[in-house]
């Protein structure tokens, strides 16, 4: 059984397609319950992985290998053949994440009340790109994480562009052509590392570029070599990340796209970029990583402020959260760039934290959309004495976003920030700056819509029972993980160890 | 007889085929540019004949391939010609400036 | 009873969480939740004291979770320090859920009102409770959202709105200076237990200069908290929340939560001397001048909510000056008479339905048990002997003294005359003279309003004799028991001193006497000699006006430039690699002119650029 279990995780989302493939398109009420239901075929095989999942365990585990492509290139020595194999596996990290995208695609198919039409292709669509991303944290090799990776960029196109809000078009073409550019230099460097290695798995990518220099000069490998593959997947992920100033496409997306898919694309996309930085920078090129630790952090720092003062004056909801993502992905950032267990921990908790409560505002952003048919600060006011529960759940995300103690959010920044004030305490000390800025947004936006004067709205009654299952989940776990981190960071810890030890820290 | 070296063959083929060239790319009369082509062939064909005689073991493979391209140039004028007097009828003019279908 | 103590502030949330539940119920029963949960609370907190008394104490840690090597433990701590805060907590805390039961009568958010009231006090028994820093900045946070929701508790209006906002981003800024403080000693020690970043203190591990930059850090905690010079904008705006909530949050408990701040870390205070002298003078300033501003405001709530800043300044001022004793005494003492002060506030303001001082008068007659307690505040809190404010602030002075520091020791005796004047200035105006409003409904609270006040009038009157020179000087032996070293045993400077102060006291009263009841000086001879001075105090020296000019309009500024930049700089790099690519596809498609020729010429160039290559780099084959 645990032989198959990650490849039926992966491919669990391909069930829900099925079924719909055989629905009739006008019969919208069972889509919308398969829609849900095949979502939470994924969530319980993932489920079932974690028990079959060893919290303590070092290294690679369920992972299947089996070639899958071989190809063979002459050469005057003698033919050399490459097989290509379909390899995927789970660790701490990769374990977290899946769980995370299960859960969060839960419950933006059941926040996918606001799809008005095509339910159908909407939900293919859905589940597709919820293959992708789980694929791209099991995947073991480059070609299949890349593979994986293109993936979620299909789906998440015609998801914008076609239920999207006024520019939608627009934003899907910025966001493809962002995520194509990016995904050009990922594949050049991926090709790279090929040819020079010809191996494709991680652990024998990261041994290899381990070895001494002595050995990697016979492969034609040099440390100019290594630092260029470093920038060339910084670049690439930087551009997922966002990472100031690469980020218009993000802003763009967050404010066209439709609510679920906001949230699956705030929720778990942008993760993948952190992913990639954690798993392809910090461990396959950890001494060049080292050196760029510096202007890693900068760049943190800067995407931290830089967020936070855009978010500042921005009119719409949407454009605030928008630009308070670019913010919270800065401290993942300032996290790597610390170099050490408690930054190293620190940005996968808000890897984490910022997928829940990033989720959790937008849909609430949803719910107000569907109320309103606006998303305008000035078009609210006063909306905790209609809506007190609303009231109480946005105040509630806005808090974990700013992070007060108790939630998710206080535990991120507090270990981001405490790894970094032991290797840069000056530009650590320029970040928290960053704190007050949030603290100020934050409460700027919530208080606008729920404080202050009644505003006359449409349809303003309070969350429905269906609207609050994603929200009451959504702020349970915010709160679990905030007062009980020890569950996450007992899971993570194998994963980080070993990438640390590669960074000599 | 064997005073003339072969790289007086190939200059003269080189220089044939230059103009044929220039004339296939800036004439504007496609007859011109249809006897610019022959010329390059021309030229083709110097140097076929040029390398048979003077190759380390000489036969007469350039000279029977040199007819061949002869008759295939014959026939790929006449069909050329045929497709301009089509052309010439339709358009009412030769100019290969107003031929420019493939561009809309 | 030790073992049960970390009980303590879980009740009040027991309190939150079921009066969230219960939030839709009409009856105002609800309340006697809160009230009976925070008197087991407070029955508890007795018993802790009493144990700590006879000389016990309790630590229990556990590990919450772990960043490599290193635990974060979280666990409760019981020593005598924070055994009387407990008391003094959940007392107050006790007392204004018994009052706010009267008070919010008839509010259709009651047990809302109630619940934040319970989540404020869990945070603050919790905050006081923590054994280590990470745990006390935690509750810390939580403190301030308590504050966050009760001062915005009427969000329908926009002056809670924005005070409630300017309080959590006000205090927050002071929060990131702790943070920064607390993670440089994390580095400096290995650990947030206040033991060890001691017993390192003690040890001398670390340098001199950290150790004055982290107590800086940590103080600047304490000063968002406290209300402290420059961060103090914040408390009197704080005032917009109900009226018990300003007599718990920003009188008696959260406030002094900076000072608590202080004296639980002072051992890493008293290392550096420049952190000292820092607190000192920063309590000393902010002492007089917040006590200037209460000089001339209008808002019987504003009044307080200055002397209440100025009040904590005092307690700095005392903390700076070694009077670790002082410090705490008068934190004890001021819960007791601000708190009082503010009930007594709420319940005039609960039978006039105003805060404008100018639109009472007279009230004596009416209110027969508000105004005698309110007498009682205002006694203590300008020091006349034999109340509680008497002693402490005495204390305060003393140690001032002892400590050479007599610039900031006149400082403080000016504040004392300044504070005596202001709070009989608003005695004599609300309780005395004609009536200036519509006063025809006004009668006296009901009994679980004046209950609370009686309860704290008396204590307000004895708790100065906890440590008097007379009667024996139980606070400081108390205090003796936990991890401070009291350098200077005994502060009783030269005897001149209470009498300094007693007379700078009367003489306040006198004045305020003189001006307000007697109408012997005309009201405004000060405004008409001194119109410029007294218009800057009454307009509380522009410290708004400056922040709103500089910081706030920095802020926005750079936020506007951000905009800007996000707009034309960074989009405008976008659109210019746009066009940049469309320009190129322009030009590739006029080559694609559909003309054989061109291509061919483009086609011949190609290959004799590739040939060109080939010959002049060798060729491929070579």
């Amino acid at each position: 059984m645990n032989t198959w279990l990650l490849s039926i995780l992966i491919l669990s989302p391909l069930l829900g397609v099925l079924v719909l493939l055989f629905t009739p398109s006008q019969d919208e009420k069972s889509i919308k319950w398969i829609g849900i239901l095949g979502t939470l075929f994924p969530l319980g095989t993932a489920l079932v992985t974690l028990s079959a999942f060893n919290k303590s365990g070092e290294g690679l585990q369920l992972a299947e290998k089996f070639q899958w492509v071989s190809y063979e290139v002459f050469q005057s020595n003698g033919d050399v053949s490459y097989p290509i194999f379909y390899e995927v596996g789970v660790n701490g990290l990769s374990m977290v994440l899946i769980l995370l995208t299960t859960v969060v695609s839960v419950l933006a198919a059941i926040a996918s009340f606001s799809i008005k039409k095509d339910w159908k292709s909407y939900f293919i669509l859905f589940f597709l790109l919820e293959m992708g991303m789980i694929g791209v944290f099991a995947a073991q090799n480059l070609f299949l994480f890349f593979i994986f990776f293109e993936i979620t960029l299909i789906p998440m196109f015609f998801l914008i562009g076609r239920w999207g809000y006024l520019e939608k078009e627009k934003a899907a073409y910025s966001f493809l052509i962002y995520n194509g550019v990016g995904s050009a230099i990922l594949l050049i460097a991926f090709v790279a590392m090929f040819m020079k290695t010809g191996t494709m798995n991680f652990e024998q990518l990261a041994y290899t570029f381990s070895l001494p220099q002595s050995e990697l000069n016979d492969m034609h490998i040099t440390k100019n070599f290594k630092m260029g593959m470093l920038i060339a997947l910084l670049l690439a992920f930087a551009v997922k990340l966002p990472v100031a100033p690469l980020h218009s496409w993000m802003v763009r997306v967050h404010v066209q796209a439709p609510p679920p898919i906001v949230m699956l694309h705030s929720g778990i996309l942008l993760k993948i970029g952190a992913y990639g930085l954690i798993v392809f920078g910090a461990g396959l090129f950890p001494d060049q990583f080292e050196s760029l630790a510096f202007i890693i952090g900068l760049f943190g720092v800067i995407n931290l402020l830089y967020g936070a003062f855009l978010a500042l004056t921005q009119r719409d909801m949407k454009r605030v959260l928008a630009y308070s993502s670019v913010s919270h992905m800065g401290i993942v950032l300032i996290g790597l760039a610390a170099l050490n267990e408690a930054g190293m921990t620190g940005a996968v908790f808000q890897v984490v934290s910022h997928g829940l409560i990033s989720a959790l505002l937008f849909f609430l952003v949803g719910v107000l959309y569907e109320r309103a048919g606006s998303s305008l600060l000035k078009d609210f006011g006063g909306v905790a004495k209609r809506m007190p529960i609303f009231a109480g759940v946005l105040l509630a995300g806005g808090l974990a976003s700013l992070g007060l103690p108790g939630m998710s959010g206080f535990i991120s920044e507090f270990m981001a920030f405490l790894g970094l004030f032991e290797t840069m305490p000056v530009l650590a000390a320029v970040g928290t700056l960053g704190l007050i800025l949030t603290a100020v947004y934050v409460l700027r936006a919530v208080l606008a819509i729920t404080f202050g004067t009644e505003k006359e709205l449409t349809n303003a009654h309070d969350l429905s029972s269906t609207e609050r299952i994603p929200a009451f989940i959504l702020l349970a776990a915010i709160l679990f993980i905030g007062l009980y981190p020890a569950w996450l960071s007992d899971m993570l810890r194998p994963t980080l160890d070993s990438i640390l030890l590669g960074l000599g820290g | 007889m064997s005073s003339v070296p072969l790289a007086a063959y190939l200059t003269l083929a080189l220089i044939l085929f230059c103009i044929g060239l220039f004339g296939a790319l800036t004439k504007r009369n496609a007859v011109i540019v249809l006897i610019s082509i022959e010329l390059m062939l021309n030229a083709v064909n110097i140097n076929l004949v040029a390398f048979a005689k003077y190759s380390i073991n000489p036969g007469l493979t350039g000279q029977i391939f040199s007819l061949f391209t002869i008759t295939v140039a014959a026939a790929e004028a006449a069909v050329g010609l045929a497709i301009l007097i089509a052309l010439y009828r339709n358009r009412q003019t030769v100019n290969v400036d107003e031929m420019d279908t493939m561009k809309r | 009873m030790l073992q049960n103590s970390w009980l303590i502030p879980l009740f009040p949330l027991l309190s939150f969480v079921l009066l969230l539940i219960f939030r839709k119920s009409k009856g105002e029963g609800t309340a006697w939740i809160g009230v009976l949960l925070t008197g087991l609370s407070l029955i508890l907190s007795l018993g802790v004291w009493i144990a700590v008394w006879q000389g016990d104490g309790i630590k229990v840690e556990g590990t919450w979770f772990e960043i490599g090597e290193r635990a974060i433990t979280i666990g409760y701590e019981v020593n005598p320090l924070n055994a009387l805060m407990l008391v003094i907590v959940s007392l107050v805390s006790f007392l204004v859920h018994l009052y706010s039961k009267g008070y919010m009568h008839g509010d259709e958010r009651f047990p809302v009102f109630f619940a934040y009231l319970g989540l404020f006090s869990f945070a603050m028994l919790g905050l006081v409770l923590s054994p280590n820093l990470l745990q006390l900045y935690m509750f810390w946070e939580l403190v301030g959202l308590g504050s966050f929701l009760l001062i915005g508790f009427y969000y329908f209006k926009s002056e809670a709105k924005a005070a409630a906002k300017k309080a959590f981003v006000m205090t927050r800024i002071g929060d990131v200076g702790l943070f920064i403080g607390m993670v440089l000693l994390f580095w400096q020690v290995g650990s947030f237990e206040y033991d060890e970043i001691f017993a390192s203190v003690r040890n001398g591990d670390i340098s001199s200069g950290m150790l004055t930059l982290t107590a800086l850090c940590i103080f600047v905690g304490a000063i968002g908290k406290s209300g402290q010079l420059p961060l103090h904008t914040w408390l009197p705006d704080a005032m917009e929340g109900p009226t018990p909530v300003s007599a718990l949050i920003h009188a008696a408990t959260m406030v002094a939560a900076g000072v608590y701040l202080v004296a639980a870390m002072y051992p890493l205070f008293q290392a550096s001397e420049t952190a000292l002298t820092v607190v000192a003078v920063v309590g000393g300033v902010t002492a007089i001048f917040a006590a200037s501003i209460g000089l001339m405001q209008k808002d019987i709530k504003r009044v307080l909510a200055y002397s209440t800043v100025s009040q904590l300044g005092y307690m700095m001022l005392a903390l700076g000056a070694s009077g670790y004793v002082a410090g705490i005494f008068h934190l004890t003492t001021h819960a007791f008479f601000k708190a009082l002060l503010f009930l007594a506030a709420g319940s005039v303001i609960h039978a006039v339905h105003t805060q404008n001082i100018d639109e009472m008068g007279g009230l004596w007659k009416k209110l027969r048990l508000t105004g005698p307690l309110f007498l009682i505040g205002a006694l203590a809190i300008s020091g006349v002997p034999l109340l509680s404010g008497f002693f402490s602030k005495d204390e305060i002075l003393a140690s001032t003294y002892a400590d050479g520091r007599y610039g900031l020791f006149w400082l403080a005796v000016v504040a004392a005359f300044m504070t005596a004047f202001y709070m009989f200035r608003l005695f004599f105006l609300v309780f005395t003279g004609k009536p200036r409003g519509d006063q025809s409904g006004v009668h006296e609270s009901p009994s679980v309003m004046t209950l609370p006040m009686i309860v704290l009038g008396v204590l307000a009157i004895v708790a100065g004799y906890l440590n008097t020179a007379w009667f024996g000087t139980f606070l400081t032996d108390f205090l003796a028991g936990g991890p401070v070293e009291l350098a200077h045993g005994d502060h009783h400077g030269p005897s001149w001193i209470p009498i300094v102060a007693t007379a700078a006291s009367f003489l306040g009263i006198g004045l305020a006497y003189l001006i307000y009841k007697k109408g012997t000086l005309s009201r405004d001879w000060i405004t008409r000699s001194l119109p410029g001075l007294s218009n800057v105090i009454y307009n509380k020296w522009y410290v708004d006006e400056g922040y709103d000019a500089t910081f706030v309009k920095g802020t926005k500024g750079l936020s506007k430039l951000g905009v800007l930049f996000d707009k034309y700089i960074v989009d405008g790099l976008v659109a210019a690699v746009v066009s940049g690519v469309q320009g190129l596809s322009k030009v590739g498609s006029r080559i694609q002119n559909g003309q054989v020729q061109t291509y061919g010429t483009f086609a011949i160039f190609g290959i004799v650029i590739l040939l060109l290559i080939v010959a002049l780099t060798g060729g491929y084959f070579t």
